[in-house]
Parts: structure tokens; sequence; C-alpha cells
């Protein structure tokens, strides 16, 4: 018989989100050895089954769209390949779409070159966020460990629920009630833009990625501390700096970026809960350029601090959106929820640490990777960060040309003269 | 799979066996060979972890047997009311029938005697329209309006089986009001179930319903004479006084649930 699974509030968001980018969660890690390729496909099984989203069709009903779980096999799942140019077929297997109708979900590539494999995992964003696919990725590696060297059964995933209201569950009767009654519409009025060229037809989607060394990314948490700012508003400062440079926007105007936060923080255990999304975005947003990049982190930090004082932080608009969802059906709401929605022409992902040990393969900690979000469609524009083993990698995905991936590279300059100033350099 | 039925049988040793632990260990292991079958297709060869998995994918089989108890006898309940409604309409059309021929044949009472057959009918109806109502409400919320025009519909049929014999037996020159009160129950009806199903916004019908409800129960109660026509309008007034407090009162207490940021205050004074 066929298996339905209930399509969660952030699944239908995020398939909303299909004007703006391609909803693809990325992951590269390289590793100086040969990952076992049969226990790798075992793990992948036992976690394909635990998690039936990541082989399930994506059905757009226009009453209330559902998940029906699809038969599939590891071949499907898993490319094996050893290329000559290695560079290309992992860019080539990144920027790849998975399309929300397809049977898979998630697909993941082993490349083999002179005694290394790189091992690349994309996903589709309905399935889960940058937080969950950390914990799956790092859940992978443990139970690969487990079963290569102990004999263990790769079962160890995360099973339960997926809906939104987990966020709610561990608070007081009053604060859910409170919580729930926080019909706001979060929405970025900025009209300030990345300045990419026009969509073009020849347009082919591109990850561009930079790397901070360890050394630069001590300074940063260094100057951080001494101004009372966290890696983010560093980072965010960064940002807002290097984009009035580069967008030549007037000192004097307003920028908002919008910065994804993880709602988890909501949640004192997530043990119970399945792979999903739980990720809202806060508005940060600055009055003025300031006079030098030290005002300007005064401005960023004034506004994510308030932000973080609040009990409710990202939990604005959940209930407006249920609403929306809830009261017709799918076609109508996807609708209204677009005259109301207006999506961040600006933001900025910073998914955190990648924990080198936590991912290590058979005792091999992973030499470099990152983790980057979808592929925006232009104008929007979204600042990946991630470190592993204390180097910094700031990403962006973009579809455009060579003229869009020249933009992003003198952006990343420009960051990392901002980064400089910051640090004092 | 012997496997699977070590695990079945060693999980469910301590159950005493009436038939039905039969049923479900059979039914759990037709669901593991077929979960089985699914994720071997997939490409899993290891054995071990093949079981392991599956098995998993079991982890409480008494939860399990004691949820297959309670369905099986929701099934058993629901298949005896299906027999009642599938054999109930011919039988009681013939109860009906020979009822209405015994009686007026004894009392010679013809014009009145057909009443047995109309408000039997109406009586069945409120039954079916009930089971309708309870079978409706266990679906999902999208599909509670129905339940609700359902009830409304049962309500009707009381009231019309009310005021056929209260005109029959009594000649009562004011039965008419049993409609306007037969409105005030489909009201009611509604206001209790929306409350009872935890209906959302909920708020909106009773504001709507309570000055709705006021001129036909002033009707109904001015019919009777119950109260003077005037000054009885004045409760057509209170249902509007009614409603009002009732606004002001649900105003009052979700404000008390209204967050206030206190760090956004601190911001603005910046």
């Amino acid at each position: 018989m066929e298996r339905k699974l209930n399509a969660e509030l952030w699944d239908k968001m995020h398939y909303l989100f299909r004007d703006f980018n391609d909803r693809m969660v990325h992951v590269e890690l390289h590793y100086d050895f040969e990952i076992d390729i049969e226990a790798l496909k075992t793990v992948l099984i036992c976690f394909f089954e635990k998690a039936p989203v990541l082989h399930s069709s994506f059905k757009d009903n226009h009453v209330s769209p559902y998940w029906i779980v699809k038969p599939y096999t590891i071949e499907d799942v898993l490319t094996v390949a050893y290329p000559d140019d290695l560079e290309k077929a992992v860019d080539d297997f990144l920027t790849q779409y998975i399309p929300p109708d397809s049977d898979l979900q998630m697909k993941v590539a082993v490349f083999f070159k002179d005694g290394t494999s790189t091992l690349c995992v994309v996903e589709n964003h309905m399935c889960m966020d940058g937080g969950d696919f950390k914990y799956f990725m790092k859940a992978l590696c443990e139970n690969y460990n487990a079963y290569v060297e102990k004999g263990i059964s790769p079962i160890e995933l995360r099973e339960g629920t997926r809906s939104y209201e987990a966020v709610y569950e561990d608070f007081s009767k009053t604060e859910q009630r409170m919580a729930r009654n926080l019909y706001k519409n979060v929405c970025a009025k900025d009209e300030h833009k990345f300045p990419l060229t026009p969509d073009s037809i020849r347009d082919r989607s591109f990850i561009a990625k930079r790397k901070i060394s360890a050394e630069t990314f001590d300074k940063i948490r260094a100057a951080g501390k001494k101004h009372g700012a966290t890696v983010n508003d560093m980072l965010l400062t960064a940002y807002f700096y290097s984009l009035y440079e580069l967008a030549g926007y007037d000192p004097s105007d307003s920028v908002t970026i919008s910065c994804a936060i993880d709602l988890r923080r909501h949640i004192k255990d997530v043990s119970d809960e399945g792979l999903t999304n739980h990720t809202a975005f806060m508005q940060c947003n600055i009055p003025e350029r300031g006079r030098d990049i030290f005002e300007t982190l005064q401005y960023a930090v004034q506004s994510s601090q308030k932000f973080k004082h609040d009990k409710f932080m990202g939990l604005y608009g959940l209930p407006l959106l249920k609403l929306g969802y809830s009261i017709l059906p799918h076609a109508a709401s996807e609708e209204i929820i677009k005259i109301g929605y207006s999506n961040p022409l600006l933001a900025m992902s910073n998914i955190g640490i990648l924990e080198s040990d936590k991912l290590a393969l058979q005792g091999h900690e992973p030499t470099d990777g990152f983790m980057t979000g979808a592929v925006k469609y232009k104008p929007y524009a979204l600042l990946s960060v991630t470190s592993l083993r204390k180097e910094l990698t700031i990403s962006m995905c973009v579809r455009g040309n060579d003229e869009d991936r020249a933009i992003v590279e003198r952006f990343f300059d420009l960051m990392e003269k901002s980064i400089g100033l910051l640090i004092g350099e | 799979m012997n496997s699977y039925i070590d695990y079945i049988e060693d999980t469910l040793q301590d159950i005493r066996d009436d038939g039905t632990l039969y049923r479900y260990k059979r039914q759990v292991l037709d669901q593991m060979s077929e979960r089985a079958a699914e994720v071997t297709h997939a490409g899993l060869r290891d054995e071990k972890v093949l079981t392991d998995l599956i098995i998993s994918e079991f982890p409480n089989l008494k939860d399990g047997f004691e949820k297959f108890c309670a369905e099986d006898r929701k099934e058993k309940h629901k298949k005896l009311v299906n027999k009642v409604m599938l054999f109930g309409t011919p039988a009681l059309a013939i109860l009906f029938l020979v009822l209405y021929l015994a009686v007026s044949f004894l009392t010679d009472a013809w014009s009145r005697t057909w009443l047995i057959f109309a408000d039997g009918f109406l009586c069945w109806a409120v039954f079916l329209l009930g089971v309708g109502v309870a079978r409706v409400t266990q679906m999902r919320r999208i599909f509670h309006p129905i339940a609700r025009v359902l009830l409304a519909l049962a309500v009707m049929c009381v009231d019309t089986a009310i005021f056929l014999i209260v005109l029959m037996f009594t000649g009562f020159s004011q039965a008419w009001v049993i409609f306007p009160a037969g409105v005030v129950g489909i009201l009611l009806a509604d206001a209790v179930y929306a409350h009872v199903t935890h209906q959302k916004l909920r708020i909106i019908n009773y504001l709507v319903y309570i000055p709705v409800a006021a001129p036909m129960l002033y009707v109904v109660l001015g019919g009777l004479r119950v109260i003077p026509w005037d000054p009885g309008w004045i409760i057509i007034l209170l249902g509007v006084a009614i409603d009002v407090i009732l606004l002001i009162a649900t105003m009052v207490n979700n404000s008390k649930y209204k967050y206030k940021p206190e760090v956004e205050q601190a911001w603005n004074e910046n």
C-alpha cells in the first residue's frame, strides 16, 4: 500500500520558495583515504529507511499536499566515480537540482582520486535545514565508524515528528498561548539588492567560496570579544560594509540583511524529533553605514541583541503562516501567502562549526570541506558560513554567469578587506 | 524470517492469547516481511543489519497490541452499527406498518395514527444523522462543517417530530413557536459542538449566534405568553448586551496572552 507522509508547514513554505532558489543544501567533505563504499551504502540505506521523507515524492495536491514514499535502490542514491578533474566533478554534482516530485530527495557522491575521497551530499531543503543536515552528516559518520569498526548496525538516526509545532512544546501553557498568538508578518521590506547582472536564460548555477584562515578566524573571535560582538556579528558587519562598497549604496541608507536562526533553541531535547526544518530569519538592520566599520559593527550588534533577548525569537509569523495554510486549500493559501510574503533580497546563514572529530571516518578527520545553502535566483543572495578545523568558509550559491561569479569574487575580496579592518590589520 | 518470529514471540510471550493475539502477530510478521523485502530491494545485503533495522521499526509491540485490540473493538462496533443501519430501515418500516395498522384498527383513530410513521421515521433519521455526526467528527477538521450541518438537520428532525405530536394531540394553537425554538436549538447544538470539539475561532460563532437566538427566544416566550410582548423585547437588547460583554471578556482574557517584548521597548528608548 502507498505510504503517505504529511507535508509540514516548512515543507510547504520551502516549496513556495521555488521562485527564489533551487532549495538544495550542499555539503562537501574531503578525506585522505578511500571510503568503504559497501559500508557507506549500508549506512545510507538504513538512514533512508529511518527518514522516509528522503525517498519520497512531493505531491502538490491543490487541497493538501503530501509526500508519497517511493521505492529506490542505493545505486540511485550513491554515485561513485574516479574523475580526472575532481573539481569539475564535485562542482557538477553539487550544483544539480533535485525536483521535489522526484523519487529521491537526497543524492550522495564519493569521488576517488589519488587515494583520497571526496564525499558530496545534496538534499532538498524541504526535507531538512542546515541544522539537521549537520546532524545527519555527523550521525552518518558515527554510524559508519561503528559499523566498520565494531559491526554495530547503523540504525542510530533520530526519528519522530517533523511538525513545526515542536518549537512550542517546552513552553509553559501561558507562554505557548502567547507564542501561538504572534500573528506578525515578518517580512524584509528592504529594496537593496546584491549587484548581480540581470537574469539570463544562459545563467548556470555555481558555488563560489572563499577560505578564511584559522589564524584570521582566531583574530575575528578575539576582536569580537573586545567589541562585545559574536563571530556572527563580525561577519555580518563585514557583509554590510562590503556591500555598501560593492553595490555603491548611499552611506546614509538603511540596509537590512536577514539572518537565519535555528529555532531548535526553543526545544530542550531534540532526540525525539524527526529530520525537518526549524529555521526562521531575523531582520538585522543598520540605520546607516556609519563613519567607519566599527560604527557599522555597533549597529549590527545592537540589531542582533534586540532579537537575542527576545524570549520568542524567530517565532513571530509562524501562527500567521499556519493560519494561511489552514483556512484555505493549498493552492489558494499559496497565492494569499505570496501576497503577504516578501523574500529577503540579502540574507546570511551562519551554519556554524562542522566538527572535524565528529565527521571523522575510520579515524580520518576531513581535511577540508564546507556546507552551503540553496542556489539563489537573481536578485536574491545568500551568504553561507561554515567552519571546519578552525578555518572559515564563506560561500554563495548563485544562478548566474561569469560576470556574476566575478562580482561574487570581488565581494569576497571586500569581505576579506573588511574583516582585516575589523581585526586591525 | 525466523529472527522476526523470535522477536515477536519473545516480546509478546506474557500476553494471554485470546485469538486476537494471533491475528496481531500475523499482521506484524507480514508487515516486517514486507518491509524487509523493500529494504532488500533498495540494496541492503547485510542480513544482521537488515534484521536490526526492521526490528527497530517495531519497537513497542505491546503498545501496538493494545492499539490493535482497541481498533478491533472499534471495527466490530462500526460493523454492528452498519448492520443496524442496513437492516434497521426495512425492519422499522415493517414494524411501523404493523404498529400503524394495529393501532388504527384498534382505536379507529386513522387521522392521528399516521404520526407513528412520521415520528418513527424522524427518530430514525435522528439516529442516522447522529451516527453521521459521530463518524465525521472523527475525521480531519476540514470535514467538521459537514458534521455541523448534519447536527442541524438532526435538531430540525427532532423539532418537527415534537411539532407534529403537539399539534395532533393537543391542538395547541401556539404550536408554531416550536419552529423558532428549533432555530435556537440548532444554534445551541452547534455552539456546544464547537466547544466540545475545540473548534478554532469558535468565539465568532458565539458572537453571531447570541444576537440571532435572542429575537427567536423573544418570539418563543412571547408566543407562549411567558413574557409580555412589551417590554419582552428587552430580551433582544439583552442578547446584544451579552454579546458585548462576551466580546470584552474575550478581549481582556486574550490581552493576558499578548506578548510585549521588553527588549523592543528598550530598543525604542535608545
